[in-house]
Formats: C-alpha cells, sequence, structure tokens
C-alpha cells in the first residue's frame, strides 16, 4: 500500500481552495435537493453525503457535447482549427464506481487510437477520489469489484476516506503526492489505528448492501444467454430515451455532426454522446444491425459483462452505480436482469 | 457551467431538469432526481431535444413583409406598424374583427398577458389557444360532470391504483412519465385495461386490451356501465350521495347489451364485461384518457362517458382514484387556466357573468366586452366571410397543426393583417405580415401548469438570440403602443396580478414555487396545493357530480366506395406537434426522419404496396405521399398517420367536421383512400 496521509475534515476546504488559483476545483455539491458536480467558485463541497450525482464525472473528459474543430473554406482555401481543451481541473468526492469508470474510458480512447480531446482533458485534470461509508441506494459495485473502495484498478491521484473528524489520505500518483507536498502543513502522516479505522468501515459498508451480483455466474450465462426470451421480455416497455446510457460511467459511444453556422461559412465539427438503445444508432454507416429492442438490451449487457472484459483482460464494464436502473422510466432494471442471469443453469 | 433548473418545454408531465450552459450555450442536460414525476428519469425530447435553441435558422429581428419577401426591421417601427394597423382595423370594423391566438407552449405569465391585451387594450374576446384542438372536450365535458376540467389526480398517485383504465391515450410515447406510473404500479400488482384500436405499447403488460373501432368510445364506456349496473357493481352509496342524474343514464345504458356493443365496438362481448368487471371492481380505479377521448365530433360525450363511468362505480375523489385526461403541451393546462380561451377570464371565471367581469374591469381598469369570442376553429371561417381582418398568432402553427390545411390556408390569406411571433419562419409565419422573434423557454423567466395542474418554474439560462425579446416583454411594450399601458418588472408581478384575481391561483408566488412546484387549486399563501380534486364534494355548483345519459353518435365522417379506409392520426414519441423544434435535432430526426402511414399487412397486400414503399393517401380535402409503415398492431381498414411532418401532413387530409359543444375537431377520424405512390 501507498503511503498514507491524514488530513483534518476541516481542513479540506482550505486545501482545495489552496488550488483554487492553479486548478478550475470542482466538487461534489447539492441543487435543490439534487447532487452534481459544481465550480467551487459558486459551490461549496458537500463532505458527507452518501451516493453520487446521478449524471457521472465522466463528461469532464468526454462531454455531453462537445466542439472538435472549426473549419471554414474561402476562396478555395480550407482552415480548420482545433478546440482542445487543456483547461486545468481537480475534481474531488470522485466515488470509487466512478474512478472504476475513468479507468475503463481510459482503455478505450487513450489505448492503441489516443483520442486528441479525451486525452488532453484527462491529463490536465486531477482525480481526488472519495470512498464510500455506506452503499448508496441501487448500488452494487461491492459485486463488481469495484467500490464502495477504491483499489490500484480505479483510477486517482489521491484517495480520500472519511473517518469521521479526519480524511485518511492515500497517494495514487506523482501528481497527487506534489499537490499534498505543496501543503505539507494540512497533513500528517497516518498511523495503524487510522488505517485499521479506515478497513473497519470498508468492512461494514460492503456487507451493508442491498443488492448482490453474481459477476463470475452472469459471465457464464451470457455464454449461453443469446437466445434467452429474457431480452424480449425485459426491454418491452424500453422508450428509447438512451439514458441508460448517458449516464452510463463506460458507455463511450459519440455521433458527429457538423453544424453550420447561419450565413453557412463556418462550421464546427461537434460530437454528442449516443446511445446503442436507440433505433437509429450507426445508422450512418448502413442502418442499425440490432432491429428489436431486446438486441439491443443484449448488446448492452454483453458489452459490460462479455465484450469489455474480452478486451481488456477480464475487467468488467460495469461499475454497479445503478444508475442505469434510476434514469430509465421504463422501469428496466439492471440488478433484476442480472439477478435472472444469475439464477439460470 | 452553470445549472439552471427548470422545467421541460415538450410534454405536459412537466419533468424538471438542468440546462448546463457555457458562453450563453444549451451545451448539457441533467436530469432532476428530488422531482416527484421526472424523478431523475426524462424521455428522449428531454435528453436531447433542445438543440433547436441554437439552430441558426432562429428568428432574430423583426421582419416586415415586402411583396413576397420579408425585411429585417427594427422593434420600434414594427411595434409602430402593428399598432397603427390594429388601430385602423378596430376603428373601421369594431374590435371584435380582431382575433388573437395564444400559445400553450408559453409561459402562464404570457398567456395571461395575451389575453389582457385582447381583452383590454383591443376590447375583443376572440382570444383562444391550441387547447381547442386537443382537450377543449375536457375542459368543458368534465366541467359539466365534475365541475373541473382539469386532472382528478396528481401523476404520482397513478403508480398507487389498483386498476387503470387506459383509452385513446398512446401514454408511453405522448406521457413518457406517466406511462413510467402505469409501468410502477402493473409491477405492482395493478390490472391494466387498454381500449385503442392500435396496439400500443403499453398492451404488452396490458390485463386486457379491447381494440375498438375508431370513434366508438361511448359505445364502448355504455356498454361497460351496462354491464356494471346489470350485476350490480356500482356504487349505491356514491351515487346517491354524491351525485344526480342516475336515472336518465341507466335508461340510456340499458339500450348498450354486451351483444349489441360488441356490434357496434367491434370489441368481442365477454372483453366488455371482463374490463366493466375489472374496472368496477377495483378499490381505487383510475381512468386516462388523452386525444383518443378528445377529438372526435363526439369529444365532449366521450369525455362525460369516462365521468359517468368513474362516478357510478365511486372511482373519484380519492387518491390514485380519478379521472385523468392527459394535456399535450408543457403549458396547455396552464394556457386554459389564465383564460386565454374565447369565454372566460382567468381562472374559468365567465366573461358574461356582470359581477366577475367587474371585477376584471376594476382590476384592469377598462370596460370589457360581455360576449364570448371566436374559437381557433370557428375563427377560421369568420377570415372567410370576412367578419374578422385581423389576426395576432403567438408560438402557433396552425398551417400544420388545424384540420383541413387548405381550408386554414385560404383563410389565412383572407385576412387583411397577421402577425405572427415566433422562434422560427413557421409555414404559418411566412404568411404573416410582419413576424416577431419571440424566444424559446430557456431565453425567460415563467411558468407553465403541467398535465397535473402543478405550477412550476421556467428560468431563464441563457440570453435571448440576436435581437429576439422575450414573448412577455413584446406583449407589453405592444400593448403600450396600442396606449393600454402594461409595465411589469417581471414575470413574477405578473404573476402577483394573477394571484390576485385568479382563486385557483391566490396562493401562488414566486417566493413559493422556489420550494417546488404547487398543484391548483393553491387558494391562499399558507395553503399546500391540491394533489387531488373532489374529495368530499365536487368543485360543480352544488357540489354533487351530474351524470349524463349519453346516446352513441358515430363519427361524422366514414368510409365508404370511394374513401375505403379510416385514418386516425396522432404523434409520435420521438417528434413534438408540428416538428418545428424536434425536426432540428440530430437524434430526434435520426429516429423517425420522415413522415409514414401505418398500414396492415391485410389492407397493404389489397393496396399492393410492401414495408417502406410510397403511398399517396387522398381524402376528400387533398393528398399526401409518404412511407408505408406496414405493422400488425394497426386494425384492418385503419391507417394512422402522425401530423409532425410538413411535407407530409396529415392534416391535409383530415377535415375540420367539429364537435357541436366544444369545436374541437375530428382528428381521429376521416375517409381516406390509398394508391400506390
Ligand atoms: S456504487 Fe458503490 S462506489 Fe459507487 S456510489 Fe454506490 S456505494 Fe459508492
Ligand atoms: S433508460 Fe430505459 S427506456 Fe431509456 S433507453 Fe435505456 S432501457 Fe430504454
Ligand atoms: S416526458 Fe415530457 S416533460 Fe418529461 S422529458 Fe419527456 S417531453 Fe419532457
Amino acid at each position: 500500500m501507498s503511503e498514507m496521509k491524514i488530513l483534518d475534515k476541516t481542513k479540506l476546504v482550505e486545501f482545495l481552495e489552496k488550488l483554487m488559483p492553479d486548478f478550475e476545483v470542482t466538487v461534489p455539491s447539492y441543487n435543490n435537493g439534487n447532487l452534481s458536480f459544481s465550480s467551487m467558485a459558486h459551490a461549496r463541497p458537500e463532505i458527507d453525503f452518501a451516493g453520487r450525482p446521478l449524471v457521472p464525472p465522466k463528461e469532464y473528459f468526454f462531454p455531453q457535447q462537445e466542439e472538435m474543430f472549426t473549419f471554414a473554406t474561402k476562396e478555395g482555401k480550407a482552415t480548420i482549427k482545433a478546440h482542445i481543451n487543456k483547461d486545468k481541473r481537480v475534481i474531488w468526492g470522485i466515488r470509487p464506481c466512478d474512478l472504476y469508470g475513468i479507468k475503463t474510458l481510459d482503455s478505450v480512447f487513450l489505448s492503441r487510437y489516443v483520442d486528441s480531446y479525451y486525452h488532453a482533458r484527462r491529463e490536465n485534470t486531477i482525480l481526488m477520489g472519495l470512498n464510500c461509508n455506506e452503499p448508496c441506494e441501487a448500488g452494487f459495485c461491492s459485486s463488481m469489484g469495484t467500490g464502495p473502495f477504491a483499489t490500484n484498478s480505479n483510477a486517482f491521484d489521491l484517495l480520500f476516506t472519511n473517518l469521521g473528524n479526519q480524511f485518511l489520505v492515500e497517494i495514487g500518483s506523482k501528481a497527487g503526492e506534489e499537490l499534498i507536498e505543496r501543503r505539507a502543513n494540512l497533513f500528517a502522516t497516518a498511523s495503524d489505528e487510522e488505517k485499521n479505522k479506515s478497513n473497519e468501515i470498508e468492512k461494514q459498508c460492503k456487507q451493508a448492501f442491498l443488492y448482490s451480483v453474481d459477476q463470475d455466474r452472469v459471465k457464464a450465462a451470457l455464454t449461453k444467454a443469446w437466445d434467452d426470451p429474457l431480452w424480449a421480455e425485459e426491454s418491452k416497455n424500453c422508450i428509447l430515451c438512451g439514458g441508460c446510457n448517458f449516464i452510463c460511467p463506460t458507455c463511450y459511444c459519440f455521433n458527429i455532426e457538423d453544424i453550420a453556422d447561419e450565413h453557412e461559412q463556418n462550421s464546427t465539427r461537434v460530437r454528442y454522446w449516443d446511445s446503442c438503445q436507440l433505433g437509429g444508432y450507426t445508422q450512418m454507416a448502413a442502418e442499425n444491425t440490432r432491429k428489436t429492442q431486446a438486441e439491443r438490451l443484449r448488446q448492452r449487457i454483453y458489452d459490460k459483462f462479455s465484450y469489455v472484459p474480452a478486451r481488456h483482460n477480464g475487467a468488467i464494464g460495469c461499475t454497479g452505480c445503478g444508475r442505469c436502473t434510476e434514469v430509465c422510466p421504463s422501469e428496466i432494471n439492471i440488478t433484476h436482469i442480472l439477478g435472472i442471469l444469475g439464477r439460470q443453469k | 457551467m452553470k445549472k439552471v433548473l427548470t422545467t421541460c418545454e415538450f410534454c405536459g408531465c412537466g419533468c424538471n431538469f438542468y440546462l448546463g450552459v457555457e458562453n450563453n450555450r444549451v451545451v448539457a442536460v441533467y436530469p432532476c432526481p428530488s422531482h416527484p414525476v421526472s424523478q431523475g428519469k426524462l424521455c428522449i425530447k428531454g435528453w436531447r431535444g433542445h438543440d433547436y435553441i441554437h439552430s441558426p435558422e432562429r428568428l432574430k429581428t423583426p421582419l416586415i413583409r415586402q411583396g413576397d419577401k420579408f425585411r429585417e426591421a427594427s422593434w420600434d417601427e414594427s411595434y409602430k406598424l402593428i399598432a397603427n394597423k390594429l388601430q385602423q382595423i378596430k376603428e373601421q370594423h369594431g374590435s371584435d374583427s380582431i382575433a388573437v391566438f395564444s400559445s400553450s407552449k408559453c409561459t402562464n405569465e404570457e398567456n395571461y398577458l395575451l389575453q389582457k391585451l385582447a381583452r383590454a387594450a383591443i376590447g375583443t374576446n376572440n382570444i383562444d389557444q391550441c387547447a381547442r384542438l386537443c382537450h377543449s372536450s375536457t375542459v368543458i365535458g368534465l366541467a359539466q360532470t365534475f365541475g373541473s376540467g382539469a386532472m382528478t389526480n396528481s401523476i404520482p398517485e397513478i403508480g398507487n391504483a389498483d386498476v387503470i383504465f387506459v383509452i385513446g391515450s398512446n401514454t408511453s410515447e405522448q406521457h413518457p412519465l406517466v406511462a413510467n406510473q402505469i409501468i410502477k404500479a402493473v409491477k405492482g400488482g395493478a390490472k391494466l385495461i387498454i381500449a385503442d384500436p392500435r396496439q400500443i405499447q403499453l398492451t404488452k403488460i396490458a390485463t386486457i386490451h379491447l381494440s375498438h373501432k375508431v370513434g366508438t368510445d361511448v359505445a364502448l364506456i355504455n356498454g361497460m356501465l351496462n354491464v356494471i349496473i346489470t350485476e350490480g357493481l356500482i356504487d349505491k352509496k356514491f351515487i346517491s350521495g354524491r351525485t344526480e342524474g342516475f336515472g336518465a343514464l341507466r335508461e340510456e345504458v340499458a339500450k348498450f347489451t354486451p351483444q349489441k356493443t360488441s356490434r357496434i365496438t367491434g370489441v368481442p362481448a365477454e372483453q366488455i364485461i371482463e374490463a366493466a368487471r375489472i374496472y368496477a371492481t377495483g378499490k381505487s380505479s383510475s381512468i386516462i384518457y388523452a386525444m383518443g377521448i378528445t377529438q372526435h365530433t363526439t369529444g365532449v360525450d366521450n369525455v362525460m362517458s369516462c365521468a359517468n363511468l368513474a362516478m357510478v362505480t365511486g372511482n373519484v375523489g380519492k387518491e390514485s382514484t380519478g379521472v385523468n385526461p392527459l394535456r399535450g403541451q408543457n403549458n396547455v393546462q396552464g394556457a386554459c387556466d389564465m383564460g386565454a380561451l374565447p369565454n372566460v377570464f382567468p381562472g374559468y371565471q365567465a366573461v358574461a357573468n356582470d359581477e366577475l367581469r367587474q371585477k376584471f374591469e376594476k382590476a384592469w381598469g377598462v370596460k370589457l366586452p360581455s360576449k364570448p369570442g371566436a374559437t381557433v376553429t370557428g375563427a377560421m371561417n369568420k377570415f372567410i366571410d370576412g367578419s374578422i381582418k385581423a389576426l395576432y398568432i403567438m408560438g402557433e402553427n396552425p398551417m400544420i397543426s388545424d384540420p383541413d390545411i387548405n381550408h386554414t390556408e385560404k383563410a389565412l390569406k383572407k385576412l387583411d393583417f397577421l402577425v405572427v411571433q415566433d422562434i422560427f419562419l413557421t409555414e404559418t409565419a411566412k404568411l404573416a405580415h410582419i413576424v416577431l422573434p419571440g424566444v424559446s423557454f430557456a431565453e425567460k423567466d415563467g411558468t407553465f401548469t403541467s398535465t397535473e395542474r402543478k405550477v412550476q418554474r421556467v428560468r431563464k439560462a441563457i440570453d435571448p438570440i440576436g435581437e429576439s425579446r422575450p414573448d412577455w416583454k413584446i406583449i407589453t411594450e405592444l400593448s403600450s403602443h396600442l396606449g393600454y399601458k402594461m409595465a411589469y418588472p417581471s414575470p413574477s408581478e405578473v404573476m402577483d396580478e394573477i394571484a390576485k384575481l385568479t382563486p385557483s391561483y391566490a396562493g401562488i408566488s414566486y417566493n413559493r414555487l422556489e420550494g417546488g412546484g404547487l398543484s391548483w387549486p393553491c387558494p391562499s399563501p399558507d395553503h399546500p396545493g391540491t394533489p387531488y380534486l373532489h374529495k368530499e364534494k365536487f368543485s360543480r355548483a352544488g357540489g354533487q357530480g351530474k351524470l349524463f345519459a349519453i346516446p352513441y353518435r358515430p363519427p361524422v365522417e366514414l368510409p365508404d366506395a370511394n374513401y375505403p379506409f379510416t385514418l386516425t392520426t396522432g404523434r409520435v414519441g420521438f417528434h413534438w406537434h408540428t416538428g418545428t423544434m424536434t425536426r432540428k435535432d440530430w437524434a430526434l430526426n435520426r429516429e423517425i426522419p420522415e413522415g409514414f402511414v401505418e398500414i396492415n399487412p391485410q389492407d397493404a397486400a389489397k393496396v399492393g404496396i410492401r414495408n417502406k414503399a410510397t403511398v399517396k393517401v387522398s381524402s376528400r380535402r387533398g393528398d399526401i405521399s409518404l412511407q408505408a409503415k406496414v405493422v400488425d398492431t394497426i386494425q384492418e381498414g385503419l391507417v394512422f398517420i402522425p401530423f409532425h411532418f410538413a411535407e407530409a401532413a396529415a392534416n391535409k387530409l383530415t377535415a375540420a367536421n367539429l364537435d357541436p359543444v366544444a369545436e374541437i375537431p375530428e382528428y381521429k377520424v376521416c375517409a381516406v383512400k390509398l394508391e400506390r405512390g
């Protein structure tokens, strides 16, 4: 285990505020009863909260809509201006499930083909995770091995654990370490007692989960479930809203559009979050090969539990955050579906 | 990024979400988990439907017609021109030669101000809006039976009903977050009855699906009532204690034996009996209906039949139990509440009532007209006969939305003067003499009233695009040019005036709305609002509910040898009404890029067409060409066309056959023929 520090809880705001001149500091905060990430320039960080914002922090690397470049032709000459975002940012309070999601996106956007837009944002952002003291309402991260406490398979620069009056802070990267060093006076070295306390919180939290999923049984069931009637049955109410993809911390599909300005002199290429649940998905290539909603739901589950692991050394593609259930207007419930699969012989 | 909490601009569910704003552009949407209806969920329109806000096609300056073109103009010049022209027409032909169409897409404050402009500044009750075309029959039908033309219950209550009867509502597509409650209820064990000539998505989870012929709703419900009365499933105590008129009703429905009803509706007698039993024996049965009930020449009859069914079984006035018309537009409930109707002031206070009129005369400082004005549909004929010379339209597009568009076009072209206030140069705006650029919901403050009677805040997220101005501001400025001064620092003060004059809104203020929406009636500042109506007594004068004996009348234009198919029109979940907003978004357009006609495989074989072939559909009034979608979810003999698509406008085919009372057109039934295109 890497080195551990202690930060007095009352010092967190001071620590983050001191970063504000150099970074856009982003923190979870409540707005009309809803948790979301906000800039500390106009929000106080929420410190003792359970759960996570409904929209995951993936949007800081892969926004809902992103202007990629502007292009124009003038007198037969084309000009292109790329919009690479290099804003320096610190995000505090990212839950382990979302840290895992970012790691999964890294393996998509930063592997063989490096996506320069994602890369620039990712490289300029410091991730400060926050472990969960209690399970969130719909979460099953403990079954996915993605939470409620982060490990090396989650992406983080610093990782905070709420011990009551203090935070235990684990250093995950050089960049994280440097930030602590710059404010060394705020931090103390953690004792064994404090580390034990953290372990105890983790143990208790893991026992409190309402939902558990047998990952291995689900994976095994999927080898035989291709033609199962469950896909049609579970997808029959889907209204094609796209929400389950939009809020999924590991979904990365996007669509690209060229938006002409009013006088059609300049165009901007914009990419938008897309959804494999929509009938028109991949239509630009020809048409959607998955014609029915049953096929599209099947795709979503196979992708997370079979295709992603096959591509990424067995790493599961679902963070267990439960967001796709929460956001679904048709009450399509991922733990229910995984439960059916897990019970199959 | 700034995140601004607001209310969805599309349907009457009234979902809330946050708009994410960067550099005065809406760049993101965040659902709102704490909102009781949306619960962090949205349909695709809520997620993706807002790109039109930044469309390059947005109107950015006022436009004045010059020959067959428009030229850009200043606000001042436009106001002066409009004011002069309207004054002149008023002097020559009287106030009633001017009509105003308000908008159920606009805010309550804007609807209030526009009806005030019509009544106080121009002096006419010729003010109406598209509620005429969707739920005017509800407003009248439920007012006569219950005393209040709105949903009796709140949306979240539906999830706890034990029987849900959906008639004439494709809920999953048109009111997705109401469908959510139905799905929850069914998952919790509720029984679901669907009556619809098409197999809608909810039929997949229905206990029973009654596939009745379009336009036979009165017969179907009379048939169910026949079974309920014959089998003694009525609620005697409720009927005697809380209603009047049961005798006449009993006599009428006695004629509708299951066998006879079956012959009229095409629904097997056993299914009618089963559905009647399920509905009548539910502890909290809730009826949900939409335009399948209202858009008929028997629209008011259909609505009153639903009320009959509920009252005879005592299924109204309780939590999760009642009659729930789903209002389509984001603010069609509010536009009606605000008196954008030809016969009532805000809060449904009759213009013909001397005492009420005097109250408004005193508050507004002018003499007001007492004669009810022209409806949207009635006004069209008055344009043609020349008795109405000028029309001011805010945010409506009758060239796509009204029945029999060829007739509509003829009518609008007869006008001496047409002003259109909109965000796009719509098919209607193209006919105008002056076009004023209003703004989208993201550029102004205000309130919408959702279908569950809930008044909710709309918050300004970005500055107006170009030189466009908030619609409320345009109305006040125009009014002042007309010589009737309107001055409000912001929409909040407009709401304060509404509250003073409208008993059901008396307790509503922007301050209170910060804590979430309020359902009317909300009669005082400490009143929590009213989630469900008619608890101890009906809001009808005298407090009793009224049962009506309703004979069955078939639709006006039935198929015949020349036009052998019945056309029914409607909507799809990916588009909104005349498509001016949703057809500008890549995701929504990608789902459904063009118009289509749904046709049964047997009929397709008869016409000689395959799936995706082009067909020509014609009626006595016009013809359109569009793609065939061959599906087995529609009855034989029936075809369905959504009305969103200007280039294949369903309303070129529909007829302006009107309900005699509500003057709502029979969009759901007309006769057409199909040919290979
Ligand atoms: S899914 Fe796990 S890690 Fe994520 S918020 Fe819930 S409890 Fe925390
Ligand atoms: S959130 Fe639900 S309704 Fe929406 S696309 Fe996903 S499964 Fe379908
Ligand atoms: S259900 Fe209606 S209110 Fe909700 S997001 Fe969709 S269109 Fe908007």
